[in-house]
């Protein structure tokens, strides 16, 4: 590998510096090709300027909040109604499953359409509609031609506010979701995503809980309704309206279109009963016979998503396992070569969601993936210094980045819903960069010391445990306990 | 099949732009079928590199994609794999880019890059802030120009290894993971260059050597054999200046050889048993077709949307909401550059066996062939074109994809239109002639089930198992 000179070169690059051969007097000079001298690299032009898209704010008739953006180069429109809160507040305790159904049940018929009528009209719009209910928020969405639009929000709002939820489909979603289930089974990246959250939170938190077969069996239509008639309430949700239109003109076509859906609903508090009690560090091996990688998540609970250290951790994050570059992958694929990929990432949300490192191991290599994990991480918590060009690629990386995200209305509305989620200011990007600029070496060590925690670190791998727990054992990095796939412990 | 270097995520996004067909200076409010357009500029120069260049000012990035006219079936037998093996070494450095300096100009500054080869083509992309333009014009010239100045036989073995894992983490530890190889090798003849999966085997990944890669390079990695597109907010004038700069150099390469690819038809069914790490049965019925220079293509991806998707769709109808027989059925023609072919893939609920769900998908694909589809049909098959095309005209990098596939293949950038307009003009007829014409006995049936339950497979007793 070649790794010894790329830094110093890099450095050039980030830096911007003149050149003689740029510009189009390079294409009229004869032979400028033959003086190109290609060691050098070449100079980076005015940082282009952040242009955050605007939008306006208001408050409906049924009190839900509407905010609209202006794009008008195509001929676009991302609509959204986004609901504060999701599975995680709104789904019953042993009913994991019935927000999915719920929203899945919208496009199942109206007082006016069945559920065919409903298809063959937004197929001959040619878009469709979309609801889902996730953890703490969920949405009912679509984008459209601008000409499409109010007759596709028409739809919405039937869907939305005239459901009348016919008991065959439910049993029909019941049983195509339990074939869901069963096939995830075999799915090793599925199994590790339901039994990480289940060591972490355990079962008498929602962030440890996902649907079982058991609970999909045990949804009764009465609840699926009773979410429906509880969850969808404007009281605790905005409209977002992104593209070819105008606040003005917008207005009256969502107000007139949505005027069946009445006033009601509050937006939930996000109280979370505690995490339990962190456990030491312990291995849970989940066996998957003749496997050809093991599955790895290792992690702990993080911080909600309005901690002040949000802008450390992104940072932190970015040097650990946050890019293709960063230390985890850099390490564990490009110069080990015992990946495919790794990364790691905090999923922020409004209570301590998890910090998760993990990737796909080639099974012979288990023992030794894991103690390059432990490396890193050790490495991230002080033993291996974050250097100033480490620091400089990620701060760079996070802040340029920006653009990009609002190239397309879905992303403009993703974005601005995303801050309306989380309750953060309108002048949130603009700030962006500032905050992360600010972030220095040492915040990048204290965070990292305060959120990974090794001597409880859960470290989950989903595996062929003939081959891979004699070699998982030696390493010493902690005791093994063994789990079935639904991450209950085998005696 | 496609296979990316970096990560999954890429593909979504690639599938996504190579469906999505309309334009950026159209009027907002008024699209018409005239509207539909992708403003560029080509040229070439005099090495043979193809050019393209299209202006987007709306977001201040740029996307640069590079399409090299090889892939997986210019391999020969024995060496499968390794045009995408290929792929990764090409993001080991080259002769003035260190390892390493790459990812920081791209991922580093806010951007990405990534790589993706197919059986037809190697696509190698990124996406930057505008004001790195020319330093991904001098990263992708001088592993174009000067790959092998630093190439040895340590940065192949690395590769390979990670692509052996790739192989492992898409295919061999994936439930249904190593369904499209088998079916490659069973529509395909042994000598034909569709019929090994772009993956390649584990056998002939180790057996590569660097006298293979050299040869490789220099062969199809020419300007020649080269389209570079740029797409977003640059200028054009300093644009064409930076890649006479960079690219200009660059010696032509020797005339690029084409496979000989013959059509295939099969004479009598293929009926095959493959036992999975798999939970749940499925069941994969495929025809060969056309690829992209056979017109029928546009009626057979109709056909895909009409019979199934939506609930109104017949094979997903009768299937999945009025049997109820199955937990999901698609259908979608899969079109490569010189093949084709239509897939029915069907996952049964429990206590339904796959031999009568495909006697079910049989019947409805009868009456198709029988009755064809009513107009109505059709247009809710094509309504979604303008807004697939309109969406695919947010990202720089989808519409670079297109132009580069129409230069690429059709020897037209502005082939996008061609596509949109024949898409649209496909009648009941056409799709009823091509389900006629492709639709025959002549298909493989696979059955995929779990380990021990050969038994499960659709007519088990005449169905050969496969490894």
């Amino acid at each position: 590998m070649n790794r010894r000179a790329f830094a110093v070169l890099c450095l050039l690059a980030l830096s911007p510096q003149p050149s003689a051969l740029t510009g189009p007097q390079a294409l009229l000079a004869q032979g400028a090709a033959q003086a190109l001298d290609r060691t050098k690299t070449p100079p980076v032009g005015k940082t282009p300027e952040l242009r955050v898209p605007t939008w306006t704010k208001s408050t409906l008739a049924n009190g839900a909040e509407l905010i609209v953006s202006e794009k008008h180069d195509l001929p676009l429109v991302a609509f959204s109604i986004t609901f504060l809160g999701g599975a995680d507040q709104f789904e019953p305790a042993g009913r994991r499953g019935v927000a999915g159904l719920a929203a899945a049940m919208l496009s199942e018929g109206t007082k006016t359409r069945d559920g065919e009528a409903l298809s063959n009209a937004l197929q001959l719009l040619g878009t469709n509609v979309s609801a889902t209910v996730g953890g703490e928020s969920g949405s009912i969405s679509f984008v459209a031609t601008t000409s499409k639009f109010p007759a596709t929000l028409d739809i919405l709002a039937d869907m939305m506010t005239n459901s009348t939820f016919p008991a065959p489909a439910l049993e029909r979603l019941r049983a195509n979701r339990l074939v869901a289930l069963q096939q995830a089974k075999a799915q090793p990246g599925a199994i590790a995503g339901r039994v990480f959250p289940r060591v972490l939170y355990g079962d008498s938190h929602p962030y440890g809980r996902s649907a079982t077969e058991e609970s999909i069996k045990a949804i009764t239509r009465d609840e699926v309704v009773a979410f429906h008639q509880t969850f969808f309430k404007p009281g605790r949700a905005v409209v977002t309206v992104v593209g070819d239109i105008t606040p003005a003109a917008v207005r009256p076509v969502v107000e007139k279109g949505l005027a069946a859906w009445t006033a009601g609903g509050t937006k939930p508090d996000f109280s979370y009963p505690p995490v339990p009690a962190l456990k030491p560090a312990t291995i849970y091996l989940i066996d998957k016979a003749g496997a050809a990688q093991s599955t790895f998540a290792l992690g702990l609970p993080g911080p909600p998503r309005n901690t002040p250290d949000y802008y450390a951790l992104q940072v932190m994050n970015t040097i650990l396992g946050g890019m293709f570059q960063s230390r985890l992958n850099a390490n564990i694929r490009e110069e080990k070569g015992y990946s495919y990929g790794v990364s790691s990432q905090f999923n922020f949300g409004k209570g301590p969601g998890p910090f998760r490192a993990g990737g796909d191991i080639v099974s012979e290599k288990s023992d030794a993936g894991l103690t390059e994990f432990m490396k890193e991480l050790r490495g991230i918590l002080g033993a291996r210094p974050v250097t100033a060009e480490e620091l400089q690629i990620a701060k760079e990386a996070l802040v340029q980045r920006l653009p990009g995200t609002f190239a397309s209305v879905g992303a403009i509305n993703g974005a601005v819903t995303g801050l309306w989620i989380q309750g953060l200011p309108d002048t949130y990007y603009q700030q962006y960069s500032k905050a992360i600029s600010a972030v220095t070496a040492d915040d990048v060590v204290r965070v990292a010391k305060k959120y990974i925690d090794l001597d409880h670190l859960a470290i989950v791998i989903v595996g062929d445990k003939a081959n891979i727990e004699g070699p998982l054992k030696a390493t010493g990095v902690a005791p093994i306990a063994l789990l079935d796939i639904d991450g209950n412990l085998v005696k | 099949m496609t296979t990316q270097t970096r990560s999954f995520t890429w593909l979504a996004l690639l599938l996504l732009a190579c469906g999505a067909l309309a334009d950026a200076q159209a009027p907002a409010a008024v699209t018409t079928k005239s509207a539909i357009n992708i403003p560029f500029e080509a040229y070439t120069l005099p090495n043979g590199l193809n050019v393209v260049l299209s202006t987007d000012r709306t977001t201040p990035t740029v996307a640069v994609n590079i399409w090299y006219h090889v892939g997986s079936k210019n391999e020969l037998p024995g060496r499968t794999g390794f045009a995408h093996l290929f792929e990764h070494v090409m993001f080991t450095g080259s002769g003035h880019v260190p390892y390493g300096v790459h990812d920081k100009l791209t991922e580093g500054v806010g951007g990405s890059n990534n790589g993706s080869t197919s059986n037809d083509i190697t696509n190698y992309y990124e996406t930057i802030p505008s004001n790195y333009l020319e330093s991904a014009l001098w990263i992708e010239s001088d592993r174009m120009g000067f790959l092998l100045d630093t190439l040895d036989i340590a940065k192949l073995n690395a590769q390979r290894e990670i692509v052996k894992n790739e192989r492992r983490q898409r295919m061999d530890n994936q439930p249904y993971g190593r369904v499209f190889e088998i079916l490659s090798n069973n529509i395909y003849p042994a000598t034909h260059p569709y019929h090994w999966d772009v993956i390649g085997s584990m056998e002939d990944l180790s057996a590569a050597s660097e006298e293979d890669v050299k040869n490789f390079f220099r062969l199809y990695y020419a300007p020649n054999n080269a389209f570079l597109t740029i797409v977003g907010d640059f200028d054009t004038a300093q644009a064409k200046a930076w890649v006479q700069n960079y690219f200009g150099d660059i010696p032509r390469g020797k005339p690029v050889p084409r496979p000989n690819v013959a059509p295939v038809t099969l004479q009598t069914p293929k009926r095959l048993t493959f036992e999975d790490q798999v939970q749940v049965p499925r069941l994969y019925v495929v025809w060969p077709t056309v690829g992209e220079k056979n017109d029928d293509r546009f009626a057979l991806a109709v056909l895909g949307s009409i019979l199934a998707g939506p609930r109104t769709a017949p094979l997903t109808k009768a299937l999945v909401f009025d049997t109820q027989a199955a937990a999901s059925v698609s259908a979608d023609q899969n079109t490569n550059e010189d093949v084709g072919e239509f897939f029915v893939t069907i996952t049964p609920r429990p206590d339904h066996s796959l031999t009568d769900l495909e006697a079910a998908a049989d019947a409805v694909i009868q009456k198709m062939k029988a009755d064809g589809p009513t107009l109505e049909q059709v247009q809710k098959a094509t309504a979604g074109e303008e807004l697939s095309f309109v969406r695919g005209l947010e990202s720089n990098l989808g519409k670079a994809f297109q132009l580069a596939n129409g230069a690429a293949i059709h020897a037209d950038p502005g082939y996008f239109r061609t596509e949109y307009q024949k898409t649209l003009a496909v009648t009941p007829a056409d799709v009823k002639r091509v389900a006629n014409k492709y639709l025959t006995s002549g298909r493989v049936v696979l059955s995929v089930v779990p380990a021990g339950k050969a038994d499960q497979a659709s007519k088990p007793a005449e169905s050969q198992s496969v490894k």
